[in-house]
């Protein structure tokens, strides 16, 4: 960002009003500015953002008028596109229709993106401005039709979401030519952080918006009357822990072979005291215990579970101070709401009907028992919803499974029967439907996405650009970028490149076939499964 | 009791009614002088052909067909069903005829052929995983050329850095033979740990006439031998699990056509 454009923003309202001396030396509001915002232009009827993606950064409206939708509106007008199952004979007229040429696209399909025999200036116009944005068609059409809002001059959107890495819940386009600051997540944290201004103005903010009915969702608390639980919102602190982009750091971590829960950031300390609940919100945790010289798993919490309750109520019932019996550290991102010990000992632990269980004071499992869960945390194979599991002593090799997800795929399979091995376990290269999908943040089109109906993480082939930043953001390296070809066999060419078209793939659990994934179906000695490591047993897998 | 248990008792106690109708069937029809052949050979046939419909399932992976495991049990139990079938079908261990004996070669090569496959099916996988490597088996090749790549190499190395060949003539005498292809695969299929014995005998020969540089380089290039027989182990059993189909689906097709013709001549003919 320019000299003019940093000067243009400080004389902004929403941007003077923070206060500049909270911040220190070494991470200047100037420097913030510079290093995580950015100034995006939209032309009418760009979507900035889209309900159901994950993304890293807010925005604050500089000029123009958005609209925000506020009912019910198609799919397809966000350029998704809504999967249809194929019928029984759709289905088995793969066999004949499936050409032995792997990824083969209808040219027609992509009329918007330039390929090397339309090689006009128009197409080539054409293609930039449509293939880096989804856009609403028809503005007048979708004002009259559905129900919106107008976001004008200064509103500010998308922190909750950047912030607590949770998916956009609500759709926002450009009415006018528009134009944004787009700030990352790591500025907002930094502004949060040293401005009081602007922490009250996100923390009020989604207090009102979410917090209550959170709370209200979540067993502890769903007893309690309006003003109890009013209490308990205006008490709740906001809390983040470890790296948004935990996947880089990650594996950088992995790379120097400095893994397990002692190099993690730590969220709670065994043995210190427990000043409240956490609630995790989004990402994972790891609740250890020490164990010789290092830290044994014992489980991990994700989003929807707490830690420290059997602690505060041992405390509360006793009279006495209970400290920690486990330590709690960050597994990548972690968002949480503290619950201080006050309000929960004066509202929440009276009228408790189903107290919680006793405090963790040793391990009763062996080391092996432990293994696998302890292999599945460090691998973070526990963000697995749908990972592919397979047993290696009853797996002969055949490779049925990669030649049934060949035939439902258009003749090319959409993962490798390979990947990370544990005792008689392998987790093969398959998309595992994350619970958090490092893959959807930052597609510039929202190709990759949620499905409404199952929650699998699917990629809309018409939208997506082929830019392989779901490649590369996936940490488990289970999306590929292919080069597309014609019905000839010949690969289609971006014209402005000269480079071959690239289209992301990776497993959709055979969302339009019936049946369900045919990988599962076609092992003739149930080897492979799909597993959330999650909820599934460990032990009994 | 565990879904896959409970569905392999039933389809046994299918199977076993099946067959018991089929002897009551049959001992009545010969009661009443008639010919049990007739009816005992059709649903002979009838079960052939549903044991052939497992290779079509595969095919039509996209069709929700039920899943592969269930028709693989069927497969099994189906095959042992048949095998009782055809004995009470020809009265006998071995028929009379040329052509009927030609139907038996077959008929009992297709059976033997799926046992040994679902015997070897149950008992390599486990083999497999305790090498404590994994590979595909289309990729062994590229393996094997790394690690001879690298054995080479390391060789090169040592005989730069120490001035002496005698490792470099070690490997050229002997464990250039190891390197180039996978090797003892009798042994491996056979569950032999001759291979490992001779690596440690080649690494004992030549390790008394090396000096201390010369061993570590030794040490490597034995570790390098023995990852390579580990992916030899894969390849052997790997190969077996693959190739019996070859000879298992040929027999079934020539089977099967014997068959279609025993059936047209003996309805022309003998009906």
């Amino acid at each position: 960002m320019g000299e003019r454009d940093v000067e243009m923003l400080r004389a902004r309202p929403e941007i003077a009003a923070i206060d500049d001396d909270a911040f220190p030396d070494n991470t200047p509001l100037e420097g913030i500015i510079r290093n995580d915002t950015r100034i995006v232009r939209y032309r009418p009827g760009d979507i900035v953002v889209r309900e159901g993606d994950y993304g890293n950064s807010a925005f604050l409206v500089l000029s123009g008028k958005l609209r925000v939708f506020t009912g019910d509106y198609p799919d397809d007008l966000l350029g998704r596109g809504s999967v249809e199952k194929k019928g029984l004979f759709a289905a088995l007229a793969q066999i004949w229709q499936n050409s032995i040429i792997p990824e083969v696209r209808d040219k027609s399909q992509f009329s918007t993106q330039a390929l090397r025999q339309e090689s006009s200036k128009g197409s080539r116009a054409r293609r930039r401005e449509s293939t880096a944005r989804v856009f609403v068609q028809d503005i007048p059409v979708v004002l009259n039709e559905f129900k919106t809002a107008q976001m004008v001059e200064g509103a500010l959107f998308g922190e909750l979401a950047a912030l607590g890495r949770i998916p956009r819940t609500t759709t926002i386009f450009a009415e006018t030519s528009a134009t944004l600051l787009e700030i990352r997540w790591q500025g907002l944290r930094e502004i949060r952080r040293f401005d009081e201004g602007f922490r009250r103005i996100i923390d009020t903010r989604y207090r009102e918006n979410a917090l209550r009915i959170h709370l209200r969702e979540t067993a502890l608390f769903s007893g309690l009357d309006e003003d109890s639980l009013s209490k308990v919102v205006d008490a709740t602190l906001f809390e983040t822990y470890g790296a948004f982009d935990w996947h880089v750091s990650y594996q950088r971590m992995r790379s120097s072979g400095q893994t397990g829960a002692q190099n993690e950031p730590p969220i709670a300390r065994q043995g210190e005291y427990a000043d409240g609940i956490l609630m995790i919100r989004a990402g994972f945790a790891r609740v250890a215990r020490e164990y010789g010289s290092g830290q044994r798993t014992l489980t991990y919490l994700g989003a929807g579970d707490s830690y420290g309750l059997e602690e505060l109520y041992a405390g509360w019932k006793t009279g006495k101070s209970v400290n920690l019996g486990t330590s709690l550290t960050a597994l990548g991102y972690v968002d949480a709401l503290r619950v201080p010990a006050q309000v929960l000992e004066k509202y929440v632990f009276p009228n408790l009907e189903i107290p919680p269980g006793p405090v963790v004071d040793g391990i009763d499992r062996t080391l092996a028992e432990d293994a696998l869960l302890e292999w599945a945390v460090e691998e973070r194979f526990i963000n697995a919803t749908q990972a592919m599991l397979i047993d290696l002593n009853k797996c002969v090799r055949c490779d049925d499974c990669v030649r049934a997800c060949g035939s439902t795929h258009g003749g090319n399979p959409r993962f490798i029967r390979h990947g990370k091995t544990f005792d008689h376990w392998m987790v093969a290269n398959a998309c595992m439907h994350c619970a958090d999908p490092v893959c959807m943040i930052g597609c510039p089109t929202g190709a990759i996405h949620r499905s409404q109906v199952g929650g699998s993480v699917v990629i809309n082939d018409d939208t997506c650009i082929g830019c392989a930043t779901c490649a590369s953001s996936c940490p488990y390296s289970n999306i590929r970028m292919a080069e597309i070809n014609d019905r000839r066999g010949v690969a289609l060419i971006d014209s402005e490149s000269g480079r071959p078209i690239l289209k992301a793939t990776k497993c959709d659990l055979c969302s339009t076939n019936p049946g369900g994934p045919a990988c599962v179906r076609a092992c003739p000695h149930d080897a492979l499964s799909r597993v959330d490591f999650h909820h599934d047993t460990l032990g009994d897998l | 009791m565990d879904f896959a248990r409970a569905r392999t008792m039933m389809v046994w106690l299918a199977a076993g009614i099946i067959f018991d109708l089929l002897l009551v069937e049959s001992n009545s029809v010969q009661i009443l002088l008639g010919n049990s052949a007739e009816l005992t050979g059709y649903w002979l046939f009838g079960i052939m052909v549903f044991l052939a419909l497992f290779n079509l399932r595969k095919k039509l992976s996209m069709l929700p067909l039920g899943n592969a495991s269930t028709w693989l049990l069927l497969h099994a139990v189906g095959g042992i069903l048949a095998l009782a079938t055809y004995w009470l079908h020809t009265q006998s261990i071995w028929p009379n005829g040329i052509y009927e004996r030609a139907l038996a070669v077959l008929f009992y090569l297709t059976v033997l052929s799926g046992i040994a496959g679902y015997v070897v099916q149950r008992v390599y996988p486990s083999k497999l995983t305790q090498t404590g490597v994994e590979v595909i088996y289309d990729r062994i090749p590229g393996h094997i050329a790394e690690l001879r790549a690298n054995a080479e190499a390391l060789v090169l190395k040592c005989c730069d850095e120490t001035r002496v060949d005698t490792l470099g003539q070690h490997y050229l005498d002997t464990m250039e033979w190891f390197f180039r292809r996978p090797r003892f695969g009798f042994s491996h299929v056979a569950g032999s740990q001759r291979s490992r014995q001779w690596i440690r005998q080649q690494d004992a020969n030549v390790r008394r006439y090396l000096n201390d540089e010369e061993k570590t380089y030794l040490d490597e290039l034995t570790n390098l031998a023995i990852r390579k027989n580990r992916i030899d182990v894969h390849y052997a059993l790997q190969s077996v699990l693959k190739r019996w189909l070859v000879f298992h689906i040929p027999v079934t097709v020539a089977l099967m056509t014997l068959s279609v013709w025993h059936l047209m001549v003996v309805n022309v003919y003998a009906l």
